[in-house]
């Protein structure tokens, strides 16, 4: 009875936008484990209580996300816990940082929602969805920074190609900003609470009606078009962050518009949405 | 329950060497005779909130569980137990006073397997009612009533049995399961999804008067302590757990049980196969715990051994099967003519399943060849207009291997093919046809869909989907209300009863009443309405 479980080996992490992701090789099928326990640390002494405990997992990969615009570092350490309740002494402590968005590196130009891990200020949030999005935006969203109000304008889910509720369409959300002086270097960041998990597609980023790229999203939890915040303890929603610079030559003194088009997939559902100018850091 | 003079408790390997019983056995639970086991004194009280049960009925025995856990909805999934092994002891009787003990042993409760016991009673009288019992300590299991089959050779004239599916706690109360409870049964079929994997929030919370539930209910059952939470929170329910008491289960898993339509190894939602299958392995793990299987069920991994064969003499065999754990995945297709979908390498069974299905199919020489399983067999054409569109998680997925089964059963007469299923929340009955798309062609076959015990709440006795169902000629009803249906078979006909609730979310007073009831006579397979039918 009293044999602790193997203690795991070959955790390793790698940082990215908002979310720093851990890895390490899974233990014999015996003992079987029950779970791993994934304590975090500002510090390189790992405490193993509750409140270092930031998630629980059988496979051997883990995403400590919802960590914010920042730059942060976290320390790491693993327990396994087997079917018995048995806990195996915490693996070697192992730092990870992520990497700063351009939320807090750029300077707001103009923003849809609160880059919070949240979908619940967006409008139809957190499970109207598929119920309510075509009839409140029959001709997809067309959101104008500092007029249209979030919480009525922008839906937090966008239906893409597959979804049989939005009518297996594309469907375009854009928004509109107006710009004082010529751009130099402009990024869009699009924050993601959670996407389909097989079927989380692509889209297309335009700007004043000119295709500038396409973007693949990462598969999430399929959880987002019901749930509306990343931060409560064990959710299903695995959000997602994508940031791009986009090109200056196609922006204009005056009004502009950044328009995303769903063009294959299902659905993703957002958290918040922005243009920031990436030469003005703060 | 008489008091128990052990001698001196003998060490760990004298007992295991003068018992014969082997080292896994006694650590699984599954069976030590009476003195074998030292008894334990320290329990916690009122160990048995989950009830008791059995299963996996035979001539001369059957298998008994139960669960120690009081404090069952304790957040680590040990229901409240410690972490040292507890003795359990069980007795069989003749009569529901126990005046009449036929047998009586001993079981490890492990924490390995949640403070589970699966006893494995043999040597019992064919064809015949047992009651059973647990004391741990000083506490004693409510009785549970059971029964054995008939022998082999036995010509038991009937048996009445019910199916069930599809129990999302959350979406409703188990009133269908109060009234099963009050039935006589011979028989429960369980046809999978008895748990669902969802988290459970106020958007899916459907089942009114259960109070604040907590957060750790809140996420998907990803780890053995969240699947053993889930089991308990489930298995709470006096209903389901008057039923388990009621009559020996059969149980098969679909595939909420671990991850909504996975395939084999493969995940729906992104997750690769080597971690996917460390989801599959506690998953299981909890299944077996938490149900009145054998050991020849005893998950090993990732891997369960659940597909198996139960006789009723030469009235019946049930070809309990598992068509998840080696399905091939979903095909690229949705349905096209020649698409993937109709691969012949493609199989639902696996090869060895399939093997095993037809051999024993072949050699059967009972009445009826009862497939109990978990997706609809039937071709079911989701286009109400023009061309053609399947379901590629159902048997329509898998044209090549339904094929195969099909012609193993007019090759071989196989008598009175009986396809059991569940999975779609409605009731359901079709003939089984050679050939789908020409009604006129033989019908081969006959097979009862049950409706979900709970999943999708209320429901109403028609919906959007039943000009779908009821467009294809060979389905003959469809009803989307909860409910179970109930079986009487006997050497002549096989009477199927289709009964629904008026509703199931707010509480467990639903008035349940008869839908349709079919009659497939031997030697005609196919549906003789007797009462309702299409709705």
């Amino acid at each position: 009875m009293s044999r602790k479980p193997p203690t795991v080996d070959g955790l390793s992490t790698q940082g990215r936008i908002g979310a720093i992701d851990l890895t390490w090789e899974l233990t014999d099928w015996e003992p079987l484990v029950d779970h791993y326990a994934i304590h975090a640390s500002h510090s390189a002494e790992v405490d193993l209580s509750a409140e270092t405990l930031i998630g629980k997992t059988v496979y051997g990969r883990f995403t400590h996300d919802t960590l914010g615009p920042e730059a942060v570092t976290r320390y790491y350490s693993i327990v396994t816990v087997d079917a018995a309740g048995r806990r195996s002494r915490p693996s070697r402590a192992v730092a990870g940082t992520s990497t700063a968005s351009m939320v807090v590196t750029g300077t707001p130009i103009a923003q849809v929602g609160e880059f919070d891990s949240k979908s619940l200020e967006l409008a139809l949030a957190p499970s109207g969805g598929q119920s309510g999005y075509r009839t409140a935006f029959p001709n997809g969203v067309d959101f104008t920074y500092g007029t249209s109000d979030p919480a009525r304008d922008w839906s937090y889910l966008h239906p893409g190609p597959s979804d049989a509720w939005g009518g297996r369409t594309r469907h375009t959300f854009r928004l509109r900003f107006s710009l004082e002086e010529e751009a130099r270097r402009l990024g869009l960041a699009i924050w993601l609470i959670d996407t389909h998990a097989s079927l989380a597609g692509t889209a297309t980023i335009s700007v004043n009606g000119t295709e500038v790229t396409e973007v693949e999203f990462r598969g999430g939890g399929t959880r987002g078009s019901l749930e509306g915040d990343a931060t409560v303890p064990g959710t299903a929603l695995r959000p997602s962050f994508v940031e791009l610079e986009l090109p200056a030559e196609e922006f204009a003194v005056g009004e502009n518009a950044v328009a995303i088009t769903k063009n294959s997939g299902s659905w993703h559902a957002y958290d918040a949405v922005g243009v920031f100018a990436l030469d003005q850091g703060r | 329950m008489a008091p128990h003079t052990s001698p001196i408790p003998p060490s760990r390997r004298t007992f295991l060497t003068l018992t014969g019983i082997s080292t896994a056995a006694f650590a699984l639970g599954t069976g030590a005779p009476t003195h074998a086991a030292p008894l334990s004194s320290r329990v916690p009280a009122d160990p048995f909130r989950l009830g008791v049960a059995s299963g996996d009925p035979t001539p001369d025995g059957f298998v008994l569980w139960t669960r120690l856990a009081p404090e069952p909805l304790a957040e680590d999934g040990h229901g409240g137990m410690p972490q040292r092994n507890i003795t359990v002891e069980y007795e069989v009787a003749e009569d529901a006073s126990f005046r009449r003990i036929v047998r009586r042993g001993r079981a490890v409760a492990s924490a390995e397997l949640a403070h589970s016991v699966h006893p494995e009673v043999n040597g019992l009288d064919p064809d015949r009612e047992y009651f059973y019992r647990f004391r741990a300590g000083r506490e004693i299991s409510p009785v549970g009533r059971t029964r054995t089959t008939p022998s082999r050779r036995g010509r038991t004239g009937s048996i009445t049995f019910a199916m069930a599916s599809c129990q999302a706690w959350y979406h409703g109360h188990y009133t269908a399961y109060r009234d099963m409870a009050e039935q006589d049964l011979d028989l429960v079929l369980f046809l999978g999804d008895y748990i669902y994997e969802y988290g459970i929030t106020p958007a899916n919370l459907w089942r009114q008067g259960t109070g604040e539930l907590g957060t750790a209910h809140a996420a998907a059952t990803i780890t053995l302590e969240q699947y053993r939470l889930r089991y308990a929170l489930t298995k709470s329910d006096p209903h389901l757990q008057a039923a388990h008491a009621r009559a020996p289960w059969l149980v098969t898993t679909d595939d909420h049980e671990v991850e909504n339509n996975y395939a084999d190894e493969v995940s729906q939602y992104g997750v690769g196969p080597q971690d996917f299958l460390r989801r599959r392995a506690v998953a299981y793990r909890a299944w077996y715990e938490n149900q009145p299987l054998s050991k020849t069920s005893l998950p090993s991994g990732p891997d369960m051994r659940l597909y198996r064969r139960v006789r009723y003499g030469r009235l019946a065999e049930f070809n309990v099967l598992d068509t998840r754990q080696y399905r091939d995945d979903v095909p690229s297709d949705g349905g096209t003519p020649g698409g993937e979908h109709t691969d012949p390498q493609r199989s639902i069974l696996g090869t060895e399943q399939e093997e095993w299905l037809y051999q024993g199919l072949r050699r059967s020489d009972a009445t009826w060849n009862v497939m109990a399983q978990q997706v609809v067999m039937a071709s079911i054409d989701r286009n109400t207009g023009a061309g053609v569109t399947y379901s590629m998680d159902q048997w329509d997925g898998f044209s090549a291997n339904r094929q195969r089964l099909f012609d193993t059963l007019t090759r071989h007469k196989v008598a009175n093919p009986l396809v059991l299923t569940g999975d779609i929340h409605r009731h359901a009955a079709a003939e089984l046809k050679a050939d789908f798309t020409d009604p006129d062609s033989a019908t081969i076959g006959t097979e009862l869909v049950t409706t979900s015990i709970a999943s999708d709440g209320d429901g109403a006795d028609s919906d959007n989907l039943a000009p779908i169902w009821l467009g294809n000629p060979h389905v003959r009803l469809y009803n989307a209300r909860r409910g179970y249906v109930q079986v009487e078979m006997t050497r002549e006909a096989v009477t199927s009863d289709f009964k629904v609730i008026d509703h199931i979310e707010s509480d467990d007073n639903g008035k349940v009443s008869t839908a349709a009831r079919f009659v497939t006579e031997a030697g005609r397979p196919g549906l003789e309405q007797v009462v309702g039918g299409a709705q």
